[in-house]
């Protein structure tokens, strides 16, 4: 420490070592501040000044009734997309729970696959599968032997089922960690004080794992909300959802203004959830040690 | 002739080419407090999974209240358990869990509060029927989980090391408990436990359990004072062995020397001849130290001291003897230690009654 | 367990059902991709690899798109691994005021609605005239894609055993050295499968892209969104296929190198 050269810079030296290992996050720390925090508040600012400031923007957005539409399918669908994921997001995370680790590695492949698949490649896959002239279509044409049509694409149906597709993995994984958190012995227990299969399934391991349902629930509702691709690709002309009204603010209208303040209010829905989220966790652990 | 709560019948279990079970009987009465006491790896586990239906026996029969159960499913076989980290239901209160064998029995709302309450209070815990189970010491969570166990009943209740976690101030009290409970109520007790010394202070009878067999079944004092097998000896209680040769066979004594040229006597034991290596075996406490003129026991041995530990209660010598084996005696805590200094010569002495004798090799 | 399967056999068959549900959009593809017409059938009636030929075509641009998206996932894993690992590090070997804030800061791009990273990284990159470039791109999905470094090497981290680098500091290391020397190998495995779907992550974003690329200029995500927009083409399925089996190398690749962790500890 008593080398010319360490003394020379020791200022800098002793700041670092006081920031301990906290000095490894600096770097990433200043990257996010500059280009994910400052670009955030810019679109806050620009939502309220571009050029001139005034609310006119979230005042056109209260009483739009193009806008209150677009906020009702952002909820709806969400809200839906995320009961449907948790639904069928609970059978995968259940069956998983239920078989040695090995097996459980090779079925998770499976899940991850389209977890890691584009969600283009998904949306395509769909259009051929759902679409009027598409896979279902034609087989039950082809069984029935009418020319019946479902329509299940340019819809709502296919917004939920694309989305929910692209969404269940999410819900598994919390799911699927709460179920596998339970003690075994807990399920032994209740089976030998006489409780049957159905029993303990709903008496023990459910609530059990309704903090991974509720995760899994809201963290699908809240990528749902802010989904634009499936909606854009697989959804008709009245399945805007909010993502799509930035898109179009920015593409089409060139209104950086209105685009920015819709922006602002789906992230206050977000976190809006997402604090919801935090409390009930929040809840439930107190409730727990009491 | 009343029949037994629980009865196996040649019981066993594989796991492949290994023997986890050999063909085990075992006769439980009403009533009865019978422990499973073994080291890990002895099959006590098994044994208890199987009674308990979590497990499949690869062949013989399990009973319970006479009625044959080996391939009844784990809830319609009328068993309670305890278990070692308690499996008390995290998201139900003190009154639901211990409510929840009589819930799922469908028992009316009044009858639960009652039976809930009785057993609550059985187990002093009726005050804290509200509480969730994490707000609760370890010992008190394992009281909540004992209840529940016995208010619905069951023909037996099993016990797996249910005291394992907990340290050793608690695991003594709630022996105690546990063992008043069963006086109290006459429930019927399968207890499991690798803990000798809680096995004797509770148990009415014994299983000692080594390498997937049950070694010897008896009462505590049966085991620890007329053990079968050297094992036995080892497991249960503090015990010195002595390697020997047998040098005669009379009518009352079996004679033995030692390769260090001493003779000691032994009880007669069928099927031991001249000539045959034995292993003798002398508890610590029944070793006493002979002075220079002491009356004398039937067995004396000197040895030269390794020197005393002092254990509170009590003082433990160590001392080795001519044939280089080391013995330890056990001797009153207020014993003059520096007549044990490592290097002292001592005298030891017992009587040949203390003295159990093994064919070589036996047990360990 | 025998008797429960038993009993929930409808429950098994909708597992199953969901299964498939999860697996053929991505598997139907396939079979399409080696048809021969100009429109979708399923299955095709004459099976070549005209689509391919098609998607290979310089003209038509797909080639040049898979580049540049090659390009940018590679430069934009790298932004993240350099800066997420050590984070990563640093946030669970320290305790500091605000340091839950900090960590819900780095990681808010996991929560944060997309199209709104997209819109604040637009209206940002057009304000200081780099709307376009590749840096701004790259450094845009470095954004995006940093959290699930955090995430993998966050969990690798937990796995290593403390005491090891308490032994190298004791034996007077500095954090550098034992962050180099002890933790970093250590860590390779979580490192790399972090690393490989942080790509993965990149090379198929849309959003982010879709707003900052340029729009002659476009990543292979973005022309396969307009495609989708305005005609569902044939070719579709073949950089579909391409896709899917750059999914299926990286999962089984990374699941490979876990369970190669796992057996390892």
């Amino acid at each position: 420490m008593t080398t010319p050269m360490l003394r020379r810079d020791g200022r800098t030296r002793t700041m670092l070592n006081r920031l301990g290992f906290g000095s490894f996050v600096l770097p990433l720390t200043l990257f996010m501040l500059l280009v994910f925090c400052l670009p955030l508040i810019g679109v806050v600012r620009t939502s309220i000044c571009d050029g001139d400031c005034s609310l006119v923007a979230y005042v056109d957005f209260a009483t739009g009734k193009l806008f209150h539409r677009a906020l009702i399918n952002t909820l709806s669908i969400g809200f839906v997309t995320g009961l449907v994921s948790v639904i069928c997001g609970y059978f995968v995370a259940y069956h998983l729970s239920r078989m040695t680790a090995r097996r459980r590695r090779f079925f998770l492949v499976l899940v991850m696959l389209p977890f890691w698949t584009s969600i283009l490649v998904k949306s395509f896959a769909f259009t051929v599968i759902l679409g009027t002239d598409g896979i279902i279509n034609n087989a039950l044409q082809a069984v029935t032997g009418t020319d019946i049509v479902i329509p299940m694409i340019f819809n709502r149906a296919g917004v939920i089922i694309g989305m929910a597709h692209w969404l269940i993995p999410f819900a598994v994984f919390p799911i699927l960690s709460s179920l596998l958190s339970q003690d075994k012995a807990l399920r032994d227990a209740a089976e030998i004080m006489g409780a049957r299969p159905w029993d303990i399934f709903w008496k023990v391991t459910f609530p059990l794992s309704l903090p991974g349902v509720i995760a899994g629930g809201l963290m699908s509702s809240v990528i749902g909300m802010g989904s634009f691709v499936t909606p854009a690709l697989l959804g008709g002309r009245r399945d805007m959802m909010m993502a799509n009204l930035v898109d179009f603010y920015v593409r089409e209208a060139l209104d950086w203004r209105m685009a920015s303040a819709i922006a602002v209010i789906l992230v206050l829905i977000a976190l809006l959830i997402l604090s919801l989220a935090a409390w009930l966790r929040q809840r439930q652990e107190s409730g727990a040690a009491a | 002739m009343t029949t037994n709560k629980l009865s196996l019948q040649q019981v066993s279990k594989a796991y492949g080419y290994v023997d986890a079970l050999h063909p085990t009987d075992l006769n439980v009465a009403e009533s009865e407090f019978v422990t499973l006491l073994g080291p890990s790896g002895s099959g006590k586990t098994t044994l208890l999974k199987i009674i308990a239906g979590m497990e499949r026996p690869s062949g013989g029969r399990v009973f319970i209240n006479g009625r044959d159960t080996t391939e009844t499913p784990v809830r319609e076989r009328d068993l309670g358990m305890v278990f070692q980290n308690y499996a008390l239901m995290p998201h139900l209160s003190v009154f639901d869990n211990v409510a929840f064998p009589l819930k799922v029995r469908k028992t009316g709302a009044e009858e639960i509060r009652r039976k809930v309450g009785e057993a609550l209070g059985t187990v002093q815990l009726a005050h804290l029927a509200d509480r969730k189970p994490q707000a609760l010491s370890g010992g008190q969570q394992q009281r909540v989980s004992i209840a529940r166990a016995i208010v619905y009943n069951p023909s037996l209740v099993l016990m797996d090391e249910p005291l394992g976690a907990l340290d050793k101030k608690l695991r003594e009290q709630l022996q105690h408990e546990i063992k008043q409970l069963h006086e109290r109520l006459g429930i019927t007790i399968l207890y499991v436990t690798h803990d000798q010394q809680e096995a004797m202070s509770m148990s009415d009878r014994i299983a000692l359990m080594n390498e997937g067999r049950i070694e010897q079944l008896g009462a505590p004092r049966e085991l620890y004072f007329s053990p079968k097998t050297a094992f036995a000896a080892d497991f249960l209680g503090n015990s010195n062995f002595i390697e020997a040769t047998v040098s005669e066979v009379s009518a009352a004594a079996t004679r033995c020397r030692l390769s260090g040229g001493e003779e000691l006597l032994a009880p007669r034991r069928d099927g031991v001849r001249q000539g045959d290596a034995v292993r003798l075996m002398v508890r610590p406490e029944h070793i006493r130290l002979i002075g220079g003129d002491g009356a004398a026991e039937d067995n004396v041995l000197t040895a030269s001291s390794l020197g005393p530990t002092f254990f509170g209660d009590a003082l433990e010598i160590r001392a080795q003897i001519a044939d280089g084996s080391e013995v330890s005696v056990k001797v009153a805590n207020n014993f003059e230690v520096a007549a044990a200094a490592p290097g002292q010569p001592l005298r030891l002495g017992w009587s040949s009654d203390h003295t159990h004798l093994f064919a070589s090799g036996s047990g360990r | 367990m025998r008797f429960l399967t038993k009993n929930l056999s409808l429950p098994v068959i909708v597992t199953w059902l969901i299964y498939v549900f999860l697996l053929v959009p991505s598997l139907v593809v396939i079979p399409i991709s080696f048809g021969t017409s100009n429109e979708l059938v399923f299955p095709p009636q004459d099976w070549g690899l005209d689509l391919y030929r098609r998607a290979l075509d310089p003209a038509e641009g797909w080639l040049a798109a898979a580049g540049r998206s090659m390009v940018l996932g590679i430069l934009a894993t790298t932004i993240a691994l350099l800066m997420g690992v050590p984070a990563a590090y640093g946030l669970s070997r320290s305790r500091f005021p605000g340091q839950k804030a900090l960590t819900f800061m780095l990681m808010s791009p996991i929560f944060a609605p997309t199209i709104v990273v997209a819109l604040a990284l637009y209206l940002y990159f057009a304000t200081l005239g780099m709307t376009g470039t590749m840096a701004a791109l790259a450094m845009s999905h470095a954004v995006v894609i940093t959290p699930f470094i955090l995430v993998t090497t966050l969990s690798g981290l937990k796995h290593l055993d403390r005491n090891i680098e308490n032994a190298a500091m004791v034996m007077g290391a500095t954090r550098l050295q034992i962050f180099f020397h002890v933790v970093l190998p250590a860590l390779k495995g979580s490192v790399l499968t972090g690393g490989l779907f942080a790509f993965l992550l990149s090379f198929d974003e849309v959003i982010v892209s879709w707003f900052i690329a340029r729009s002659d200029q476009p990543t292979l995500p973005v022309k396969m969104y307009s495609s989708i927009q305005w005609e569902i083409s044939p070719v579709l399925s073949a950089i579909s296929t391409f896709l899917v089996a750059i999914t299926v190398v990286g999962s089984v690749v990374a699941a490979f190198i876990s369970s190669a962790e796992t057996d390892g500890i």
